[in-house]
């Protein structure tokens, strides 16, 4: 019943980044990630002002371009869906150009640019967040930004029984595996089905067990987070507001 | 105080029909040590459960010192007892070991200060002190199992109650874990399928079945007894022998 230690997000790499409060990590990133969704991306230079904010976070958060690659990988469905914009995206129906009779529209090769460009960097942002805070962290920082406790709450279970999950189910697998079972083939699908049916009903049954568990402590609610020791970081700070403002500007001024 | 736990008439139904307690009625004295013993099924993680009032309703009374359990007292009541679960896993939840075994002194109105020494004085005893920052799931699984037992005995109860603590445990582990409950000076209810440890612990038993109470008797007496062993699916370890206890 031993954990494994493989899957955490966090790298320890002791950079500027990790030491920083995990409230001003958590709230810049969240201000970036608004100012990004928000920019209309009409005035494409000032965007730069965003593109270097997270170009910079990464450099000084240390991560290894190997691992940045690896992670930014989640982002792929999204691209794949930003390469379908073109097609779709009428707009003002002004047709670029066409391949095999599909008319490719100009609106939605801007829309497809403007996806890509703010998914890789809202992606970037949550590798940088991950790799430097760690979940109790965040969960810590949450508590600090005055986050409702029920939401702190189911988020610090399910990061808790992520890992009792994984586990579970690396069991199920092997167990499957040592009877013969092959995961190639779509008939084979099957067993996984009842495998994850089962897997829903423990995961219920054990949330029943963790719950009987907290109440016979007395729990009332609130899951309480001793204080920890960070830096504070205006410049950090400075960065999201700077973003934030940036966008403001583009939104209201220009 | 002979009937510091008593327990009278105690049944209780599951939803879907399964009588899990059937007339259950016991006495345990002040510093006394129970074991439940029986098969798989029969009853004794309900029983368990009723202790701490988790089951809701009582078809039945039960009372801890004169105080009986009711709604109104089941605050204290849930600090007197303490439950420590068959899997650790479902009794850590916090990020930090510290924080863990202090959830519940901190739920039963100590301050931050009292809890923090209730909590390092309750992780002295079980040998977890050098763990106090580390993650509960990173912990291998006696030693989650020492948390755990930290996290209810630093409440202070009155009563704790085991479901299980053997399981899984590699022999070192369970010596480990039969040392530190020989030296707790509260009452005990120890249910397991470890008879030896029972033998060890309590120097009483009961056998539970089908919801009802078989036998009480000293743990001797009953391991010694072969019809009612039998009778009840219970047998010792291969290679156990109880004639050197005799002397």
């Amino acid at each position: 019943m031993e954990t494994s230690h493989h899957h955490h997000l966090e790298i320890h790499n002791f950079s500027k980044l990790n030491a920083v409060k995990p409230q001003t990590k958590l709230l810049v990133i969240f201000l970036i990630i608004l100012s990004i969704a928000f920019y209309k991306m009409e005035t494409l230079n000032l965007f730069f002002i965003h593109v270097s904010s997270v170009i910079y976070l990464l450099i000084i958060s240390k991560i290894t371009f190997k691992t940045y690659i690896k992670r930014l990988s989640i982002d792929i469905p999204f691209v794949l869906f930003a390469f379908f914009l073109p097609f779709i995206s009428k707009g003002s129906g002004k047709v670029a150009w066409e391949i095999m009779g599909l008319a490719v529209y100009e609106t939605g090769l801007i829309e497809m640019r403007n996806l890509i460009i703010k998914i890789t960097l809202c992606v970037t942002l949550a590798i940088i967040l991950t790799a430097t805070t760690s979940t109790v962290e965040i969960i810590y920082g949450m508590q600090k930004l005055k986050i409702s406790p029920l939401l702190i709450s189911i988020f610090s279970f399910a990061i808790r029984y992520i890992d009792v999950f994984i586990d579970e189910l690396k069991r199920v697998k092997t167990s499957m595996k040592s009877r013969g079972y092959s995961e190639k083939g779509l008939k084979n699908l099957k067993p996984i089905a009842f495998a994850s049916g089962a897997m829903l009903i423990r995961g219920y049954e054990r949330g029943e067990r963790v719950y009987n568990s907290m109440i016979s402590r007395g729990f009332n609610g609130y899951l309480e987070l001793h204080d920890r020791e960070y830096i504070s970081s205006n410049t950090i700070f400075l960065i999201g507001i700077f973003c934030l403002a940036t966008t403001i500007f583009e939104q209201f001024v220009i | 105080m002979n009937n510091y736990l008593s327990i009278k008439n105690l049944s209780f139904e599951y939803p879907d029909g399964f009588k899990a307690l059937d007339n259950i009625s016991l006495n345990l004295a002040e510093k006394g040590r129970l074991g439940i013993l029986g098969p798989n099924g029969a009853g004794k993680t309900t029983l368990l459960l009723h202790l701490n009032g988790i089951l809701g309703k009582l078809n039945g009374d039960i009372s801890l010192a004169g105080t009986p359990f009711t709604d109104e007292n089941i605050k204290n009541i849930r600090k007197s007892v303490g439950l420590v679960f068959q899997d650790p896993d479902d009794q850590l939840f916090m990020p930090t070991v510290l924080e863990d075994v202090m959830f519940g002194p901190r739920n039963f109105g100590f301050s931050f200060d009292e809890a923090k020494d209730l909590a390092l004085t309750a992780l002295e005893k079980v040998k977890m002190l050098d763990f106090i920052n580390k993650a509960p799931h990173h912990l291998s699984f006696g030693q989650k199992r020492k948390v755990a037992i930290a996290s209810v005995l630093a409440s202070k109860p009155d009563l704790i109650v085991l479901d299980e603590p053997s399981s899984n445990l590699d022999p070192a582990s369970r010596r480990e874990l039969i040392e530190i409950l020989k030296t707790l000076n509260i009452t005990i209810i120890l249910v397991t399928h470890d008879l030896p440890m029972a033998l060890e612990v309590c120097e009483n038993s009961l056998i539970l079945n089908n919801g009802k109470i078989k036998i009480i008797d000293s743990t001797y007496n009953i391991l010694t007894n072969e019809k009612i062993m039998k009778e009840n699916r219970l047998e010792l370890p291969f290679g156990f022998a109880l004639h050197h206890l005799e002397d």
